[in-house]
């Protein structure tokens, strides 16, 4: 899933230019739909539209926009005109986008849909989409092993421990995340956030749900992924699995499905988050009325038809009758479920309750400890932000310095040496030009626009000006103890301690290898060499991307390799993510992996220049071989590889990639370093883009007093 | 302080041979010259006493006890390097410590040891620059410096003086043989320049194509050359070569007149060196083509038929015009065998 977020990062840049595009698009057709649909789903819409079509000799043009930069992209391209005239997404955003003023009310409901549909798409009183499809979890099992599926979560724990042994299990499912683990939250009688909006986190219906999910977890591999939880039902070796719709495809053998059972201890059904899919009519589209057309025939019951029959969708008009028992099982689910969240606020209850949910499967606290902090976490996440400032300080502090920069040029200028020279020189300052406007278009405006955001708040789709309030609250660790790994100056400690053990490692292994290919016993040097400086030349994200599944728990060569060498016959089981130590060891060892060609590189080039004869000197002034290199190499490769070290530790200190992929901050957000932190308040912590923006300036003042030190440090200036 | 014995020492590099058997016995306190074209071997067998390149056969003794296999910290020898390999990072203090420094010596007797030799090579002023803020000759000294601070069995030179401009290499070369007179330590001393060697050495080694030549006094050397490349390398400027052959007492050059009296019969080769040739009467006759003076003497470039050349040394001044035919008489002349290049008895 990261793994797809972070590939999807790098198609964000294609999204941009299709941006510019769009424009173009827009006047090829009457009616532009945008959807982030696959395969069956896919050709079912298109169908669907081309029976629409013809009806009206109205021409549609479908885009198919990739399913991660779906929502940026929306965001972005309705308010500036360049959006589509129709859109298809899930009701989750809605709040959010109506707010933004991305949509237009849907008008009237398009015939008879099944509950909630209506309800789920209704805010303020007006319906904002034509309802499709639902989609939810619910429980898959494999009928080959299974006659009758539990109906109460006592029968699924009864089962899922006969069926649990030599390797098999009886029930697997993703239970460290938030979205699955909402069945139980909801059926125990527990909620995310309540109708304010604040998070409740802390209730017993939570501590509850979290213990029956730990009962569970007990019988299940640990923290097991998608991908995992999928390939263990693929090769028989799951009973049961717990997940959507849209996992069957994948799973390639025969599977049966059924509701969610009732919770025991509550009488209640288990409900899982239902997505209510509908169509919505964008803002500033060309044809909003055509569109408003095309949006009630999809929802309609002809539109439906052939979503069903075509995309496998189990949708929400009421005349539409279930071709097949797993649609009937997706519709009965619809029926006892939990409307996805439109509040935004709910966001600031997942990451605590993500965190909370892998401590107490992990066993390292108990339930209630767990969802106490958990509760404390998303209240500071929700807290509102700094009130707004008075400006005009701010103003005034910038209009002098800015003053005071005239002055001193001036100052200066009064030079009439440098006037002189300036003019002679004034057909050179012509040739620097494209280049200097390069620098100040690439790198001074965005950094003065970073720098500026900074100052300012954004919460829930505003911004207001609050000054340096971001800046006193992350240095004066208002909102945690300095000791919690969300606090900046613990961030700060990780992030030094990871610079400097990589760069070390760096050093120490590159500059090892360097001295070792220039023995003269090693052959195939040339070989030798080319292969040690692969690691560099592999996108680094591919690399940690195989680093993290080499380290993974259950199927990671790492363990296994462990379990060879240490004789025990069979894989270890560490569950490297689940201690800072061993989190922070698999970064480690990914990044050194990543970092050491390069000090290798620039120590094979300064090797070079150090004439053979100062070694052989030393050799005959009775230096062993450690003095040679203490008192004689080292020294001299020391001019090479202080820039390099230098550099390599700007590098490794905003070394975003390796974190993110591999720990992700794991356990707890404590392996995370400032650059990945920064990157969480503003894309996982409800778009505090002013907040994250605080972070980048202080990362930034930190590497400028590194670079300083650095520079006194050596001597000389370096950087 | 040590003798060196090499007993039948090769050195192959694969299948390319560098030295080919040498045999050289070494007295303690010994100055010995190796002297040679460049590429005969010189800088390897150097090396090979230093145990920077390992033997690849025959034997290698200091002091008496065998080295072969010793690293070069334990064969307690010093080397100067062409290049003087003086470590740049360290000051002139450091440098000329460092061996006694990585000995782990005690820091006063460091100190103390630096400051001698340092005294004694006029260094004192330049202890504590680095090795770029010298010049030429000052950096030589520091390099001789950093190995006679060791007090080593051995010193091993190379080439040191070839860096250096004339008139610095000749006060060098006298300041050499005033230390060896005072450090009375044995030295090898690599150089392709026979004048240093005549200078300097006790005895000469000379060396063509990885293997010993000859092995001398500088008299003997000079006066007695073992065959033609001895002959030719030594002495400046250097010996003519002639073919000649001899008949019942007396020895015709090919191809002139006059006959010189010499034993020997059949061909071989004549070698005379200009300082020993009297121009003016004798039964050779040459005409001169160019005449070089150096200020106290001269050269005369002499054409004594086709192909047959030789130069005579002349006190200045010198009457003789160029184009002038004059008699000459060789007072010594070297035979050697026509073929091999030996000498004939
Ligand atoms: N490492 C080596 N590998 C192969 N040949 C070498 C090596 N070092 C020296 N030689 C050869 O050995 C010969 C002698 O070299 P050297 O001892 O440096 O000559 P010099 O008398 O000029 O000091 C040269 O022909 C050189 O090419
Ligand atoms: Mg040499």
């Amino acid at each position: 899933m990261k793994a797809r977020r972070a590939l999807q990062a790098l198609l964000l840049c294609g999204v941009v230019v299709a941006c510019l595009l769009a424009p173009t698009w827009a006047h090829a057709a009457d009616l532009t739909v945008w959807h982030a649909y696959r395969g069956a789903e896919e050709a079912a819409l298109r169908e669907a539209v081309d029976r629409f079509a013809e009806g009206r000799g109205h021409r549609v043009r479908l885009v198919s926009v990739s399913f991660g930069v779906y929502d940026s992209k929306l965001e972005t391209a309705i308010p500036r005109g360049n959006g589509p005239d129709l859109f298809i997404a899930a009701q989750g955003n809605l709040g959010k986008w109506r707010r933004m003023g991305l949509l237009v009310p849907a008008g009237d409901v398009s015939g008879e849909h099944r509950d909630p549909a209506i309800e789920a798409l209704t805010e303020g009183g007006e319906l904002w989409g034509q309802p499709l499809a639902f989609k939810s979890l619910m429980l898959i099992y494999d009928p080959e092993v299974i006659d009758t599926p539990p109906r109460t979560t006592d029968e699924l724990l009864a089962l899922s421990a006969a069926l649990t042994e030599d390797g098999r299990y009886g029930l697997v499912y993703e239970a460290g995340t938030p979205f699955y683990h909402a069945p139980w939250m909801h059926g125990f009688g527990g909620a995310a956030i309540d109708e304010m909006g604040e998070p409740t986190l802390d209730t017993r219906a939570q501590v509850d749900a979290l213990t029956f999910a730990a009962e569970l977890a007990a019988l299940m591999p640990t923290a097991p992924s998608a991908d995992r939880v999928s390939s263990l039902y693929t090769e028989g070796r799951a009973a049961m699995i717990i997940d959507g719709p849209w996992r069957v495809a994948d799973l390639g053998r025969r599977v049966a499905a059924a509701p969610l059972p009732l919770v025991s201890p509550t009488g209640e059904p288990a409900r899982p988050y239902l997505t209510v899919e509908a169509a919505f009519v964008a803002a500033r589209g060309q044809d909003p009325e055509a569109a408003a057309e095309l949006a009630s025939f999809l929802s309609g019951v002809d539109g439906a038809q052939i979503r069903q029959e075509v995309g496998r969708q189990a949708v929400t008009a009421s005349r539409v009758v279930p071709s097949d028992p797993i649609l009937q099982v997706q519709l009965d689910q619809a029926a006892r479920s939990e409307p996805l969240p439109t509040d935004p606020e709910v966001q600031s209850a997942w990451e605590g309750l993500a965190r909370a949910l892998r401590q107490v499967l992990r066993g390292t606290v108990l339930p209630d400890r767990a969802m106490a902090a958990a509760q404390q976490h998303a209240t500071v996440l929700r807290r509102p932000p700094p009130p707004p400032a008075n400006p005009w300080p701010y103003g005034i502090v910038l209009a002098l310095l800015a003053l005071a920069g005239l002055g001193a040029l001036g100052y200066r200028l009064r030079d009439p040496d440098l006037r002189r020279r300036m003019l002679v020189h004034a057909p050179d300052y012509l040739w620097i030009a494209p280049a200097g406007l390069a620098m100040v278009v690439l790198v001074v405006v965005p950094f003065l626009t970073g720098a500026a955001v900074a100052l300012f708040a954004h919460h829930q789709g505003e911004w207001s000006f609050v000054g340096l309030a971001h800046f006193i609250d992350i240095l004066l660790a208002r909102d945690w103890p300095i000791t919690s790994p969300m606090s900046f100056g613990f961030t700060l400690v990780v992030t030094v301690l990871w610079t400097v053990s990589n760069v070390t490692l760096h050093v120490v292994i590159g500059v090892a290898l360097a001295m070792l290919l220039r023995e003269p016993w090693v052959g195939l040097r040339g070989v030798w060499r080319a292969l040690l400086i692969l690691p560099w030349a592999v996108p680094n994200y591919i690399t940690a991307l195989i680093w993290r599944s080499l380290f993974d728990a259950q199927v990671g060569a790492i363990n296994a390799i462990l379990g060879l060498l240490l004789l025990r016959g069979e894989a270890l089981q560490i569950d490297w993510f689940s201690s800072f130590a061993t989190g922070f060891a698999a970064n480690l060892t990914t990044n050194t992996w990543l970092g050491f060609p390069f000090m290798m590189v620039v120590t094979l080039g300064a090797l070079q220049s150090i004439p053979r004869d100062l070694e052989e000197a030393a050799e005959v002034d009775g230096a062993g071989a450690w003095q040679r290199f203490r008192h004689v190499t080292w020294p001299m490769l020391m001019p090479a590889l202080l820039p390099a070290m230098i550099l390599g530790s700007v590098w490794t200190f905003n070394m975003f990639n390796v974190i993110y992929l591999v720990s992700a901050g794991e356990p707890d957000g404590s392996t995370e370093i400032l650059i990945s932190e920064a990157y969480r308040w503003a894309f996982s912590r409800g778009n505090r883009y002013g907040y994250a923006a605080a972070y980048a300036v202080l990362i930034f003042l930190v590497l400028l007093f590194y670079s300083r030190l650095a520079n006194r440090l050596a001597g000389r200036k370096v950087l | 302080m040590a003798g060196v014995t090499l007993n039948g020492l090769y050195k192959r590099y694969g299948s390319t041979s560098v030295l080919e058997g040498i045999d050289l016995d070494v007295e303690d306190g010994e100055y010995i010259v190796l002297v040679g074209p460049s590429g005969c071997g010189k800088s390897t067998l150097l090396r090979c006493i230093a145990g920077l390149e390992e033997i690849t056969a025959g034997t290698l003794e200091i002091g008496g006890r065998r080295v072969n296999d010793l690293s070069p910290r334990a064969r307690n020898v010093a080397m100067v390097f062409q290049s003087y390999a003086l470590y740049p990072h360290m000051t002139v203090r450091r440098n000329m410590g460092f061996a006694l420094e990585v000995a782990r010596r005690p820091k006063a007797e460091i100190r103390e040891a630096v400051e001698d030799v340092a005294a004694m090579l006029d260094l004192v002023p330049l202890l504590d620059r680095l090795p770029g803020q010298l010049s030429g000759g000052q950096r030589q000294r520091v390099a001789m410096g950093r190995a006679i601070v060791r007090r080593p069995d051995v010193f091993l030179f190379d080439e040191p003086l070839s860096n250096l401009d004339a008139s610095l290499r000749h006060h060098m070369r006298v300041e050499l043989k005033h230390l060896h007179r005072r450090l009375q330590t044995t030295v090898f001393h690599v150089t392709h320049d026979q004048v240093e060697a005549l200078t300097l050495a006790d005895r000469i080694v000379v060396l063509h194509q990885g293997v010993v030549q000859q092995v001398g006094t500088p008299r003997e050397l000079f006066d007695r050359p073992a065959n033609t490349f001895v002959g030719t390398f030594i002495g400046s400027p250097s010996m003519a070569l002639l073919p000649a052959v001899g008949a019942g007492g007396t020895v015709r050059i090919d191809g002139l007149e006059g006959e010189l009296e010499l034993p020997g019969e059949g061909a071989m080769t004549l070698g005379l060196r200009p300082t020993d040739i009297e121009v003016g009467r004798g039964p050779l006759r040459g005409q001169i083509e160019v005449i070089e003076s150096l200020g106290a003497e001269a050269l005369l470039h002499l054409d004594l038929g086709p192909d047959r050349k030789l130069v005579a040394q002349v006190p200045e001044p010198c009457q003789a015009q160029p184009g002038e035919v004059v008699s000459l008489l060789p007072r010594v002349v070297h035979r050697f065998h026509a073929e091999t290049g030996e000498r004939l008895p």
